[in-house]
């Protein structure tokens, strides 16, 4: 048996954890920059407020509502994250993280010590929630993929409170036919929408398929999902979260800058970022691209990018400086609005596994590295930082509604009444 | 063909020091006062209900919202929409203060109320460094 927990909103539900205030009230939490939205709580979502739709479209609804309104308090959204997996993992000895906010169990063996697995999910929900004030949603299914289906009934399909099973053909049936086909773990929007040419909208539909044809028509990956569907593990923990192949960091800037120095630090900290999660997943990077644009909704549009060659595969940040502070000549041109710019890492290799070269030893200067990225996980991202990211705040993330970092910074903890 | 990326040294490396094999850990005050690290969050007491037991203005408070709840425990509650810090009495359903300044909260049907935890430790700050005043702020 697997079990998918994750948190309902978790974003805004964070944001009830430390403020009591806003425990009965609609909360939404917006993305970077303050652009769209990208968390409704419970609450708000009675208000039919879509998501992912540009906040300044829906500022003067929200206001009439008196939704509350967050930027992402991304350091808050991490230490929450640390202690819900942590409890989570109580749970079962074979845990694995998939994201931010949501996690797997597989029992093997368990069948003998959890007679009732309805209750059991509903004991994790409630220590959850005691330990954490973070509400959850837990899904048990016989493989991965119908676990990730009964986690989605749990929380969206009526008749259910918080927790459901897939273990026998007919609530796997009952579950599968009232989700889309792109609710199905695996199945994105786009193959979503080469299914329903071809007729199949639901997952049971899906789940009906002759598995050699799915292979032919949509390949391997396809194939497993139906697998799945039909309660045939076939993904292994190590293929789920797979080491990322391209690694970007990119942002459209709070207002539009056009000088050269403002351009030239926000691409240098999109580097420090690339090269930063490089180091992490110990990847080297062959291939960096650097563009910047304007915006696509004024006249003359202006996109540029680049892709730059290193002779010997990298993480270094300086190395990174350097190929960037080269591109710019490049990119920036002086009349242009920038909109956005960014960074991304295209083509990676192991850093484990990387085999040198006589001629071109690389110069990764790993202690410097390490340093720099150990006193930052110390002390809070960009204590330590290069010279040439200026951390100048005219393009700087915009978080206007940013609740305070209740758990890592003291002059944040919070007040209690006495 | 490979290469092995180890320098080498020459010059007086002296010996080692002969207390190196005993070093252990440095004690943790996370350790000692921490029980349930996931479920422990520190909070600011603010107030001056709570001094007859020792709680003062400007305390820490250690919220524990794993520990078990007793009758008469401390603790720290969503009091319609407010972080509180007071005594519970579950059986007559009220708040208490710890200072005959503050008469008992009757808790009622219509008032919000959830506890949070329970308050496992306080901390008196008697000497402020830079990060403690930053929290006293």
């Amino acid at each position: 048996m697997f079990a998918l927990v994750d948190a309902v909103a978790f974003y805004a539900s964070a944001e009830k954890v430390f403020d009591p205030s806003l425990r009965k009230k609609p909360v939404v939490v917006l993305t970077n920059n303050d652009g769209c939205i990208c968390a409704v709580c419970p609450i708000a979502r009675q208000l039919n407020i879509p998501k992912f739709l540009p906040y300044f479209q829906v500022k003067d609804y929200l206001a009439q509502h008196q939704v509350v309104i967050r930027s992402s308090n991304y350091e808050l959204y991490a230490d929450l994250s640390e202690r819900m997996m942590n409890v989570i993992a109580e749970f079962g000895d074979d845990h694995h993280v998939y994201s931010i906010d949501e996690a797997f169990l597989q029992f093997s063996g368990y069948q003998y010590c959890i007679k009732d697995w309805m209750e059991y999910g509903q004991r994790i929900r409630q220590r959850v929630w005691r330990e954490t004030k973070l509400p959850v949603g837990v899904g048990f299914g016989s493989t991965a993929t119908l676990a990730k289906a009964a986690n989605h009934a749990a929380k969206k399909l009526s008749g259910f409170t918080g927790v459901a099973i897939i273990n026998t053909e007919s609530n796997r049936k009952a579950i599968l036919t009232r989700m889309a086909v792109t609710d199905v773990w695996g199945v994105g929007r786009r193959l979503g929408k080469r299914l329903n040419l071809i007729g199949i909208d639901n997952a049971w539909q899906l789940a009906q398929q002759p598995s050699k044809r799915m292979r032919q028509q949509f390949g391997v990956v396809m194939e497993r999902v139906v697998a799945e569907l039909n309660g045939e593990a076939c993904l292994e923990w190590d293929e789920v979260p797979q080491i990322k192949k391209e690694i970007f960091s990119t942002r459209s800037f709070g207002e539009r800058i056009n000088d050269y120095q403002a351009l030239r630090s926000a691409l240098m900290n999109h580097g420090a970022t690339v090269a930063r999660k490089l180091r992490k997943q110990r990847s080297l990077a062959k291939q960096l691209l650097i563009f910047a644009s304007s915006s696509v909704h004024q006249e003359p549009y202006y996109k540029k990018s680049l892709v730059h060659q290193f002779t010997v595969a990298t993480a270094n940040t300086q190395t990174f400086a350097e190929a960037i502070e080269r591109a710019l000549t490049v990119i920036y041109q002086p009349n242009v609005q920038f909109y956005k710019c960014g960074i991304g890492a295209i083509e990676l290799m192991s850093g484990q596994f990387y085999q040198g070269d006589l001629f071109n030893q690389h110069d990764e200067n790993e202690p410097l590295m390490r340093c720099i990225d150990g006193i930052n996980q110390r002390f809070g991202q960009d204590t330590l930082y290069s010279a040439s990211q200026q951390m100048r705040t005219n393009w700087h993330m915009k978080r206007a509604f940013l609740s305070p970092h209740y758990t890592t910074r003291w002059q944040d903890v919070p007040k209690i009444q006495c | 063909m490979r290469v092995i990326p180890i320098l080498i040294e020459a010059g007086i490396t002296g010996f080692e020091s002969p207390a190196a094999e005993y070093k252990e850990l440095g004690l943790s005050l996370d350790q000692l006062l921490i029980t349930h690290p996931n479920a422990t969050f520190i909070g600011l007491a603010s107030g001056h209900s709570m001094q007859d037991i020792g709680i003062f203005d400007r305390d820490l408070l250690i919220v524990d919202r794993a520990e078990p709840v007793n009758q008469g425990d401390v603790i720290v509650a969503n009091f319609n929409g407010c972080f509180v810090c007071k005594i519970i009495d579950k059986v007559n359903r009220q708040l208490l203060s710890a200072s005959n300044a503050f008469p008992p909260v009757l808790l009622t049907s219509n008032d919000e109320f959830q506890i949070e935890g329970v308050v496992t430790r306080s901390i008196r700050i008697h000497k402020a460094t830079r990060e403690l005043l930053a929290c006293l702020r």
